[in-house]
């Protein structure tokens, strides 16, 4: 009986998707917030006449959701602010391989290696700093030096934040866990304090309730934005080529149950367009993927490593680890 | 003289007179009078139990399924150390929204304190702010360079602590929840008559004597439901601990939702074991309660005393506008502050506010219309199981009361995804997905359990010899719900659905899940303001919702029991 109602209704979808090429609408599950991404995918509604669905949420929970609906999913596309959770929903096999033009657009490593998510805006991570209270002059090449005895109880730590586990699963992974676990626990030892989220470390840095953060650099551009030079917070890039500095990438991913693939990959591409790109750079402050699109000027130089460019096996296994590391240490309990 | 003892005393003599002559008197407390629950009272009741124990049945059926030994993940030390801070969190709230609420509650219904009708409309609307704007708004105006730091800075004090932990979790989540304590007092108190504290007042106990021998007892039962549902929320809460840096077991939950079910599964079952065991010590303790003199007649004299504060007027004052300063004015300020900085720096050339009345309006009147149907579903929902409990003394009754309430401590991002595993999981019931009737039935599920134990307060104030009247003149079941019961439970019953009302108006995680694709609610506009840290936009949708559960809250529950006098 269910089946049978399933069938009629997917008949009924399948025979209305064949009838004029693009489809009247997609679905997707964005876990980038209406206020950054909605321009960008208004502009798709209005340059093809396809209609988007989209439900906003935290790109962990809507992973969560999708893994429940399964293959009856009505998603076609998913967003993602990070690597991590394309990651589970490819693990679980639910990724469909998006079409190789896309993927050119990027470099390499702004991919998965099996082509199944695209990242299409970066973040650094970077070390925000209360401009009264810190000389540029004295800011640190390295992530290391923070653990001296001069950032003694002074830098903040985002110790529950996905990006910073992001960030912190490949310094793991570049330098080994002995090298890490030491990193972390020198931090705790130094005093540092754990904050939940990277917008109240940069507000907490403005307002000097702490001198150091490591965070996301686009939250103190937006607060700079907003408040001008009331907003007392710098960011600070780590020498290049440091572990400090890394990208963390927002991930676009074609839903495998999607019978309207053609068109979610032309969001994709739309998402990757030169003119997209500058928008995302200029209005929004975060670093542009598709090659051959400058970052807006106002940015420091981009880092270079990405969270995507090493091939992890086993993702979920990693970010059990990392998540085991940061409990073992204690960082959350500063 | 000997009258006077006796008052002192009655007690007492409410447990004599369960045994000796309770048919007359009508006291609840007797099993004499106890009828067998009818069936379809019983039936619904069960519907309901396996309704609201499908968001539970989804944590099992996870645990179960997962690779993990849950028994090695209990007793792991990332489990007890959060289980304990968790407890430990929960009792404080508890005990202290427990004074608070009542304390506020007796004030507004029971003495002369000025403004009265002001402070009964604010008092509640601390429950509105979403925990996490809340918290954010109280953090930000406290710490240096905010503005109620600021102010305070003008009169000489220099407030330095930085708030986090158990400290500030314990703070803030008092000041957000006591209003779980106050409004079901505060029904109560509306409800009783006012003769036994007259009585004793003639006769010479002073106000303190009366509140601890003759109103405490009464309202007992409706301090332990308020406190648990504290208790509960407590548990269950993110956005607070989050903010303030407190690991509980929510927090870990959360944590490890994507990357380690095992264990978020397995955490959010602990929960759960967790509140079964808070709500059976609940039940055991109001059961105490009500054998110590609650159920007493409601009717007959309804013009309440009211105690005259005299000399005790400023205190008094003092007190209820701290509390009322702290927790609803502060986080106001705050916004208030944000949203004006955002005002100016649009008028100087600066960037713009981004939000339109388009981002306002609908969201506003989304919010208004599900929360109030889901507060009427839950209420209607919760009311043959608060009949089976407190009129038929059911063992059934208890086990889906266990069931309802307890679901209260599971977040609500779980229930979100247990209803779409179920409507996966149910194939006639596919088309469903995504769909409104999920979206209420998933709030329903999750909030059912702040009508039902205020609903079951409500059922007892009732008589049993007003009923058994009506059915000796013939009134049919109906008829007599209609015309005797629901009159005299509405107080209750609005307490009840003005909870259930106001945390639909914050909800998030179901709201973001679980709605129809495209339904915007003002906490959906909210959250999607503050991810992107547009506080000036976030805070004036905030205050859009503050006065909007202000509206509702005099509309729906003030007016309701005040329209008993």
């Amino acid at each position: 009986m269910a089946t049978t109602i399933l069938l009629v209704l997917g008949l009924s979808a399948s025979t209305t998707a064949c009838g004029g090429g693009d489809p009247e609408s997609l679905t997707v599950y964005s876990g980038r917030s209406e206020k950054l991404i909605g321009p960008i995918l208004e502009a798709f509604t209005a340059d093809t006449g396809i209609v988007l669905d989209v439900r906003y949420g935290s790109s962990n929970d809507l992973a969560l959701l999708l893994a429940e609906e399964g293959d009856k999913s009505p998603a076609d596309v998913f967003l993602s602010r990070s690597p991590g959770p394309a990651g589970f929903l490819d693990d679980l096999g639910m990724l469909a391989g998006i079409d190789d033009d896309i993927l050119d657009r990027v470099a390499d490593g702004d991919h998965s290696p099996d082509g199944t998510w695209v990242g299409f805006a970066g973040r650094g991570r970077v070390l925000v700093y209360n401009i009264d209270e810190v000389d540029a002059a004295d800011l640190p090449d390295s992530v290391f030096d923070l653990t001296g005895p001069e950032y003694q109880g002074r830098v903040a730590v985002p110790g529950s934040n996905s990006s910073f586990q992001d960030w912190f699963t490949l310094f793991r992974l570049r330098n080994g866990d002995d090298v890490a676990i030491a990193w972390l626990d020198d931090m705790v030892a130094n005093g540092s304090r754990f904050y939940p989220k990277n917008g109240a470390i940069v507000e907490a840095v403005g307002r000097n309730e702490i001198q150091f953060g490591l965070v996301n650099h686009y939250y103190n551009f937006q607060k700079v934005a907003a408040n001008g030079d009331a907003q007392r917070s710098a960011n600070h890039g780590f020498a290049h080529g440091d572990d400090g500095g890394l990208m963390i990438i927002a991930t676009a991913a074609v839903i495998d149950s999607s019978e309207e693939k053609d068109a979610a990959n032309k969001l994709l591409a739309h998402l990757l367009s030169d003119e997209q790109q500058t928008y995302l750079t200029d209005k929004v402050y975060e670093y542009p993927l598709a090659l051959g699109v400058e970052s807006a000027d106002v940015l420091p130089p981009a880092p270079t490593d990405r969270v995507g460019a090493v091939d992890i096996d086993d993702l979920a296994a990693e970010f059990r680890r990392t998540m085991e590391i940061i409990e073992a240490s204690g960082v959350l309990d500063q | 003289m000997a009258d006077r003892r006796r008052i002192r005393l009655w007690p007492h003599r409410v447990m004599t007179a369960n045994a000796t002559d309770a048919p007359r008197t009508g006291v609840v407390g007797h099993r004499a009078g106890v009828r067998r629950p009818p069936r379809t009272l019983t039936a619904a009741a069960v519907v309901t139990a396996a309704l609201f124990a499908l968001p539970g049945g989804y944590v099992v059926w996870r645990v179960m399924g997962g690779s993990a030994s849950p028994l090695a993940l209990l007793a792991s030390r990332g489990t007890l150390e959060p289980l304990w801070r968790t407890i430990q969190l929960a009792a404080l709230v508890s005990a202290s929204t427990a004074v608070l609420g009542t304390g506020l509650a007796w004030l507004t219904t029971r003495t002369d304190i000025p403004m009265r009708r002001l402070w009964r409309i604010v008092v509640p609307l601390p429950l509105v702010y979403p925990s996490f704007v809340g918290a954010a708004a109280f953090i930000s105006g406290l710490a240096p360079g905010g503005i109620v730091h600021d102010l305070i800075g003008y009169l000489g004090v220099d407030l330095t602590t930085r708030l986090h932990g158990l400290t500030g979790s314990w703070l803030v989540l008092t000041l957000f929840t006591y209003p779980y304590v106050y409004l079901p007092v505060a029904a109560r108190l509306t409800a009783l008559p006012g003769a036994f504290e007259e009585n004793a007042r003639l006769l010479g106990d002073g106000p303190r004597r009366v509140f601890a021998r003759v109103v405490l007892p009464q309202i007992w039962s409706s301090i332990a439901a308020g406190s648990l549902l504290v208790f509960l929320y407590t548990v269950s809460d993110f956005g607070a601990v989050h903010l303030m840096r407190f690991e509980t077991l929510t927090q870990t939950i959360f944590r490890t939702r994507l990357f380690d079910r095992d264990r978020s599964f397995t955490m959010a079952l602990l929960l759960l074991v967790l509140a079964l065991l808070v709500v059976a010590a609940e039940r055991t303790v109001s059961r105490s309660g009500r054998r110590r003199g609650a159920g007493l007649d409601t009717v007959g004299d309804r013009r309440s005393l009211t105690v005259p504060l005299g000399r005790w007027t400023t205190p008094a004052l003092a007190a209820t506008s701290s509390v009322v300063g702290l927790a609803l004015v502060a986080p106001a300020v705050s916004l208030a502050d944000w949203g004006l900085f955002g005002f100016l720096r649009a008028r100087q050339g600066g960037m713009p506010l981004r939000l339109d009345w388009h981002d306002v309006l609908g969201p506003t009147w989304n919010t208004v219309w599900i929360s109030v149907l889901t507060a009427l579903v839950a209420t209607v929902v919760v009311l043959p199981v608060a009949y089976l409990v407190t009129r038929h003394r059911s063992r059934l009754g208890e086990v889906v009361n266990a069931v309802v309430v307890a679901g209260f401590a599971i977040p609500g991002l779980v229930v979100a995804l247990s209803m779409i595993f179920w409507t996966m999981h149910a194939s006639p019931f596919e088309f469903l997905i995504g769909s409104m009737p999920v979206l209420v039935f998933a709030y329903v599920v999750h909030f059912g359990a702040q009508a039902m134990r205020t609903a079951q307060v409500a059922v007892g104030t009732v008589p049993r010899r007003m009923d058994d009247a009506a059915r000796l003149l013939g009134a049919g079941r109906l008829r007599r719900l209609a015309t005797v019961d629901l009159p005299l439970m509405a107080p209750g019953l609005a307490a009840g659905a003005g909870l259930v009302m106001l945390s639909t108006m914050k909800e998030l995680p179901a709201t973001l899940l679980a709605s129809p694709i495209g339904f915007r609610t003002l906490s959906t506009q909210i959250w999607n303001t503050y991810e992107a840290l547009f506080l000036p936009e976030m805070a004036i949708l905030a205050m859009v919702l503050l006065c909007i559960s202000a509206v509702l809250t005099w509309l729906l529950v003030v007016r309701q029991s005040e329209h008993l006098r």
